[in-house]
């Protein structure tokens, strides 16, 4: 039989059982549109996790100290914490930290959380100080502060990484191309368009930040060494705050900003860095002078993290073995916390891929259960088509074509399962999409979905298929239906 | 020439532990153009005998040639080739496909040997026309009356211009009038030179046969008297 003929027959019994054909194939339907929408996510999940790490130098290494040790986790009311060099998403570690603080343990805020964005600090403003008998620093600085006697047992060996801790490792410590110290806090801004105050993310960095975080300005100019030895009340907005508090960049630079009740003059506005899952990020923050931070807003309650560059980035152990060391030689009892931005990415990574791992997983077995939903129609239909199927063959049908009219039927029901597969996958995206998931469409992907539907559908349509033909014709025909 | 030359054939179905010897040493030679009605009650073993005819059953013992084909030593290949070019089956519920119009169901056969289509109404026209069916190519078998339907499986039948036509009670489902038309143009067939066997119980039936054999209990008998 010509193979064009034996389509046609196969397209004709298709279409005549159009209803047939769809209910067939909805499990096809399903399995192919988890393949597309496990692949995009995936995919996108992928990207999600470079965009959150363009951004940063994959040599990267956060040095805070983490004072919430059993020993001595007393830091100060917590109300700055350690900034990071690294904008990077640390929601994880966050939470830790203050999971820890409620639990009484007390500790300052940086422990676990040595890398950019200390919202939690300031989230305890809420506490007044006359609800809180231990006052203090615990209604303005939040609830990760233990209470005052307790500070004192504890605080002895109080430590705050400085400035001379950045010089001993610029000066001590090889491998290492560039240091830097940070800390963030949060503070009520006012000015521009703001109708009241609202409370930002407020990032005291070094002349160097920029370069080390892979910032770039949109207008203006970073804060430079002398702004910095001036102390001076400039700033630098993220995208999203230029945006927020004036409109836009051009509107924001040169403008004035109120940090806490005093006037801050925008000497910059930084290019979009994209947004990062835990939603802080650059783009959000206000950029101030490490020591206009210390003065104004922060005083000595700050625990900021110092950033080293290493220069090799297969050489991150051997860079963190040298600082440990400079460290040493000025807080002999003290213990850091490093973190690295290769094995956070690898982290973010990895999970990344075990999600994937277990997408898929899930689409393989929606094909298969896809497969037996085909196999047993198929089976159904065989049963149906007997007395056809004896008809054939006393016509003289062989059975080569019997074999192939089914198993192209069985493919066809699973290519137009494909199609509309990827056509539903095409009507959740735009679900998933509001729901906050990033999903990566790609024409691979839908060949890929269409390859699995009709593969499967193949595969679970042979053994139906393989039946039908070697049915002997006279018991085919005989056969009462 | 004979065009069915069969010998000795025995036949019987096994049914769990005991057998049924349906057809008993049955010998039987039809030449061409031979017009041959096989008589017998219901139950005697004519539609077993009918099916081995056709190459749609298997004989347990006996020899069958074909046409000058061995058909016991026939391959199922062989087998698929006899029934698609030596012979054209009639059944007695007509054995349509339902979804299938009347022009599909009569082209099938010609589909079966590779031609096209188009190729297959071309060469199907002329028997499509003779049994009267060229308004009724487009409808489905079940907008057909008995005798309509019963006319386009002749033609299925007939189109593949085989060596021998099988016609098992073709007027076993028809009304007499319908019955009648189908005799008839039997008739017709055999005077075009068409060898034909049909089975029937209906000794009426077998009369327009030219010749009458009968089958009593598996075992076939030349003549239609008793
Ligand atoms: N597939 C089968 N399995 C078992 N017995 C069968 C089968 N087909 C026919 N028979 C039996 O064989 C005998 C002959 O049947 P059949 O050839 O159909 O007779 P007829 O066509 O003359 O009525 C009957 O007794 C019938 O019951
Ligand atoms: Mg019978």
């Amino acid at each position: 039989m010509k193979p064009g003929e034996l389509l046609r027959l196969v397209w004709m019994n298709i279409i005549q059982n159009k209803f047939k054909t769809i209910m067939t194939s909805i499990g096809i339907i399903v399995g192919a549109a988890t393949i597309v929408m496990v692949i995009a996510i995936g995919k996108g999940g992928k990207e999600d996790v470079a965009d959150q790490f363009k951004n940063l130098n994959a040599g990267a290494i956060d040095i805070s100290y983490d004072g919430g040790t059993d020993e001595r986790n007393m830091e100060s009311g917590g109300e700055s914490t350690g900034g990071g060099g690294m904008a990077m998403p640390q929601g994880a570690s966050g939470g830790f930290s203050g999971n820890a603080g409620n639990a009484g343990t007390g500790g300052g805020f940086g422990g676990g959380a040595p890398s950019f964005g200390g919202d939690f600090g300031g989230g305890g403003g809420d506490f007044s100080p006359g609800e809180m008998p231990s006052g203090g620093d615990f209604g303005r600085g939040g609830f990760f502060g233990g209470g005052n006697d307790m500070q004192e047992r504890m605080n002895q060996e109080n430590i705050t990484l400085d400035e001379e801790d950045v010089d001993d490792i610029e000066t001590f410590a090889a491998g290492v191309t560039d240091v830097t110290i940070s800390y963030t806090t949060r503070s009520s801004v006012d000015g521009g368009e703001l109708e009241e105050a609202a409370t930002y993310t407020i990032g005291g960095v070094k002349e160097n930040y920029a370069d080390m975080s892979n910032l770039s300005l949109a207008l203006g100019e970073f804060i430079t060494e002398a702004d910095d030895e001036n102390k001076e009340k400039i700033c630098v907005l993220g995208a999203s705050v230029a945006e927020e508090i004036f409109g836009s960049a051009i509107e924001a630079y040169g403008s004035v900003i109120y940090i806490d009740e005093r006037s801050y003059v925008v000497n910059g506005v930084l290019e979009t860095m994209g947004t990062v899952s835990s939603g802080i990020s650059p783009d959000d923050s206000i950029f101030i002078p490490y020591a206009t931070g210390v003065k104004y807003l922060v005083g000595t309650k700050v625990n900021p993290t110092i950033t080293v560059l290493a220069e090799d980035v297969n050489n991150i152990d051997g860079v963190i073995a040298e600082v440990t060391e400079v460290l040493a030689a000025t807080y002999p009892n003290a213990e850091f916390t490093f973190e690295d931005a290769g094995s956070k990415m690898e982290a973010a990574a990895a999970s990344n891929e075990i999600l994937t791992m277990l997408l898929i997983a899930m689409a393989a077995i929606v094909f298969v259960v896809g497969g037996i939903g085909i196999m047993n129609v198929l089976f159904v239909s065989v049963k149906e088509r007997t007395n056809e199927i004896g008809i054939l063959k006393a016509i003289g049908c062989s059975q080569k074509n019997i074999l192939f009219e089914f198993l192209c039927e069985a493919a066809a029901i699973s290519l137009i399962g494909g199609v509309l597969g990827v056509g539903a996958s095409l009507l959740v995206t735009p679900v998933a999409r509001y729901f906050g998931v990033r999903v990566e469409l790609s024409l691979s992907a839908f060949l890929i979905a269409l390859l699995f539907a009709v593969g499967t559908g193949t595969i679970f349509g042979f053994y139906p298929a393989y039946k039908a033909s070697k049915l002997v014709p006279v018991e085919a025909l005989g056969a009462e239906t | 020439m004979n065009i069915i030359t069969m010998q000795n054939i025995n036949k019987s179905y096994r049914m769990g532990n005991h057998s049924l010897h349906v057809l008993k040493n049955v010998s039987l030679t039809v030449e061409k153009g031979e017009y041959l009605a096989i008589l017998g009650p219901s139950g005697s073993g004519k539609s077993t005998l009918m099916n081995i005819i056709g190459c749609m059953d298997v004989m347990d013992e006996g020899t069958y040639c074909l046409d000058e084909v061995a058909v016991e030593h026939a391959k199922e290949k062989e087998l698929v080739n006899i029934r698609n070019r030596k012979i054209g089956f009639i059944f007695q519920k007509y054995h349509l496909i339902p979804t299938y119009n009347v022009l599909q169901n009569i082209v099938m056969p010609l589909l079966m040997r590779g031609m096209s289509l188009n190729e297959a109404r071309e060469a199907s026209m002329e028997t499509i026309e003779m049994l009267g069916l060229a308004e009724r190519i487009n409808h489905k078998p079940n907008e057909l009356s008995g005798g309509q339907q019963q006319r386009v499986a002749i033609a299925r039948a007939l189109v593949g211009q085989p060596a021998i036509l099988l016609a098992d009670e073709p007027t076993g489902a028809l009304d007499r009038n319908s019955g009648k038309e189908v005799l008839k143009l039997f008739g017709r067939l055999h005077d075009m030179g068409n060898t034909i066997v049909m089975i029937t119980h209906d000794l009426d039936v077998a009369e327009h046969a030219k010749r009458v054999v009968r089958i009593v209990d598996g075992e076939l008998f030349e003549g239609k008297e008793a």
